[in-house]
């Protein structure tokens, strides 16, 4: 074993340095990514680097990503190197899909997993396994409008920080009259609202295995009551968090959950003096949580070129410390960002992502995501109570767990 | 004086005709041709699609297995499945009520317009015409369009509702559950209109009008002779009309996924988007098999309805 990962090693570190003329090597990958975008670009520089290397990348959208990547795995023509939601790694991991890649990292002299932060690890892991390597991450938190506080009497520099402050500021930044809601969030029926709901439910004590408590009940009950007493918009259920915030964006809402992939077109849009803020907690003092977004970089376990894929990855990992200021996620490991733009936006950010905890991580997520959806938006179409609605999930989720 | 040619005179050419078998270009070969490939496309692009589908829903398939034949038979257990979700009695009860309705007010606002355009007054034919572009467009650019009509805070319905006085408070179409429904419905009543128009304004054409000036000379009034007249020779159009769009509105899927996604919590999901959801949304390939089996079900009663009420109008 400690032979071959030697060799692992030293072929890895052959390949990945350009100094040496090699045979060429052709990888295919997949990516979520538009050209100009994270993957090719750093393709592109790669192949500067590294002559020999010929990257293929192919655009798949993100909805399709699962589906197209089944068929290829089933057919055999899947690519070495493939971009994965958070969520999906396990179910492509429990069935051996994707290359362990414990052995390479330990070797490598880039990649150190005790860097990588816990929430991104987490959901790389597989049973004691990593199965990918995280591109950047991405969290949510509180955008808020900082001149609509001025004007409602509020202060605009203390943001609410817990789950009664929240729905205070709501009430009062609240103006029907000129089309203005507290909130805006998103608990459409796809992936997103459990995104956005679980922190709510974590950081009351809860997971996605543990909803019948008394903190998601409260959290269900709060988002019930921001939409009955039009605190936010009743379309709310069928929006997710882009067009959300949209909303905010364009003054019709004061505050806005939402993550930092909003900050270029705020930035553009937004008239006004936007600010962001931690998510609000329960009560005062209480454990924080929040989202974890999102994607990784994995290697595919039938590649037949395992370490040249790995260098690349390495390569990848390497340059985390551009991601927010070049391609809009946050660094999901430990590294020194120089000069981040929007920075006070970006603090903010980089400490919520250390409270940012997985989903998952289980091979059926998708059957989880789905109950806990279906609460939500019974719950919030008055169709259950929060406690029955919550009480049905956790039955399903039960269910899929065990 | 000639002699007209005896029928024996002509048997011999016949007899060359028909020793001469079956000829390519004429004939039973070319009969036999038509006919394969006729079958051989229906089996290739239609019965194997649909057997295939029918497999799948008596078996336990993933995204993994999709393309292997080697899957475990479950029985019924998809059928069950599918079943007693407590989603379905919801989601079945809006299928019912989305075709139902569609159906109904595509085929009584079509006719209407058919018979307006009967008319006949100056540009009338012109004016039929652009009823078409509705149906022509898109139903995803269609159901984009109706989703800023109808959108809850800042849509141009309740903004014109609201103007004129008729509500007061903004209706929310599509995130209300009871109303979302039927948003979707007058969405797709609108695509399905000139559809329907043009069906019934060509079934209108062909009835002859001295038909109706005998019936008028006779003292029959405009509704007399719509309800003895025009409605029973426009059986076998009206009986086409009904079925296609029936078949039409089990297929209508991009006015769901453009304007509410099923939701909100399955208020307007119906069976077609449910299929769709169960097996690329939650992988669950064979469930979705399942409730697009039950589907055809439907719609072959629908078409055995059909040709039934055509065959007897062929008869008479």
């Amino acid at each position: 074993m400690r032979t071959i990962r030697v060799l692992l090693a030293g072929t890895a570190a052959i390949i990945a340095s350009p100094a040496f003329a090699q045979e060429p090597v052709e990888l295919d990958l997949w990516t979520i990514d538009d050209p100009g975008e994270y993957h090719y670009v750093m393709a592109e520089e790669y192949m500067a680097e590294n002559p020999h290397v010929t990257i293929n990348l192919r655009t798949v959208q993100f909805p399709d990503m699962v589906n197209d990547l089944a068929r290829a795995i089933s057919t055999g023509s899947a690519p070495d190197i493939t971009y994965i939601d958070n969520p999906e790694i396990a179910l492509f991991a429990s069935r051996g899909l994707l290359l362990d890649l414990t052995p390479h990292i330990e070797a490598s002299d880039i990649v150190n997993a005790d860097d990588i932060f816990p929430g991104p690890l987490a959901s790389v892991t597989y049973e004691g396994g990593i199965y990918g390597i995280p591109r950047g991450a991405n969290t949510i938190a509180l955008y808020y409008n900082a001149d609509m506080f001025t004007d409602a009497g509020l202060d605009p520099d203390a943001p609410p920080r817990t789950w009664d402050e929240l729905y205070e500021a709501a009430t009062v930044l609240t103006n029907p009259a000129r089309n203005i809601y507290g909130l805006a969030f998103s608990a459409v029926g796809s992936e997103e609202g459990t995104f956005q709901f679980l922190p709510w439910v974590q950081m009351a004590g809860g997971d996605y295995d543990n909803l019948t408590t008394d903190g998601a009940e409260r959290a269900l009950a709060l988002w019930k009551t921001f939409i009955d007493e039009r605190l936010a918009s009743p379309d709310t259920l069928i929006r997710g968090q882009w067009d959300s915030t949209g909303t905010f964006n364009s003054g019709n809402a004061a505050m806005s959950i939402s993550g930092p992939w909003e900050i270029p077109r705020m930035s553009a849009e937004a008239d006004f003096d936007w600010r962001v803020a931690l998510l609000p907690v329960p009560h005062e003092g209480a454990e924080r949580a929040s989202a974890l977004g999102e994607g990784d970089n994995v290697i595919l376990a039938n590649s037949d070129q395992p370490e040249a894929a790995f260098a690349f990855l390495e390569f990848l990992y390497d340059n985390m410390d551009r991601v927010w200021n070049e391609f809009g996620y946050l660094p999901a490991s430990a590294v020194d960002v120089t000069d981040p733009i929007f920075p006070e936006a970006y603090a903010v950010f980089e400490e919520s992502m250390q409270y940012a905890r997985n989903r998952g991580p289980s091979p059926d997520w998708p059957q989880i995501s789905q109950a806990i959806q279906t609460a939500i938006q019974s719950a919030l179409t008055g169709q259950a109570s929060p406690a029955e609605a919550l009480a049905d999930a956790q039955e399903t989720i039960s269910d899929v767990v065990n | 004086m000639t002699v007209p040619l005896s029928t024996t005179d002509s048997m011999p050419t016949v007899g060359t005709i028909r020793a001469s078998g079956p000829s390519f270009r004429d004939g039973r070969g070319l009969d036999r041709v038509l006919v394969w490939l006729t079958l051989g496309f229906l089996v290739a692009f239609s019965a194997l699609p649909l057997v295939y589908n029918v497999v799948m829903s008596f078996q336990s398939v993933d995204l993994f297995t999709i393309a292997s034949f080697d899957r475990p038979f479950v029985g019924l257990d998809n059928y069950k499945a599918v079943l007693s979700q407590r989603a379905t009695g919801t989601i079945v009860r809006n299928t019912a009520v989305f075709v139902g309705l569609s159906v109904a007010l595509q085929l009584t606002i079509g006719f209407g317009l058919a018979l307006y355009f009967q008319q006949r007054f100056p540009g009338s034919t012109w004016l039929r015409g652009l009823f078409l572009a509705g149906w022509i467009m898109p139903g995803l650019v269609v159901g984009g369009v109706w989703s800023w009509i109808l959108a809850g805070d800042f849509g141009v319905m309740n903004w014109a509702l609201q103007a004129t006085g008729i509500t007061s408070d903004k209706i929310f179409w599509l995130s209300d559950p009871s109303i979302a429904l039927y948003s979707v419905i007058i969405a797709n009543v609108w695509v399905g209109v000139p559809f329907n128009m043009i069906l019934l304004s060509v079934g209108l054409a062909a009835i002859p009008d001295d038909v109706y000036e005998a019936a008028e000379m006779d003292g029959a009034g405009r509704i007399w002779r719509f309800l003895t007249i025009t409605l029973p020779l426009m059986r076998a159009q009206l009986g086409a009309v009904i079925s296609l769009g029936i078949i039409f509105t089990l297929q209508q899927f991009d006015l769901f996924a453009a304007l509410t996604q099923g939701g909100p919590s399955n208020g307007s999901n119906v069976m077609q988007y449910w299929s769709w959801e169960l097996s690329f949304q939650h992988y669950r390939i064979g469930q979705g098999a399942a409730v697009s089996v039950l589907m055809i079900l439907v719609v072959i009663c629908v078409a055995a309805i059909y040709v039934r009420s055509t065959r007897h109008e062929h008869a008479a």
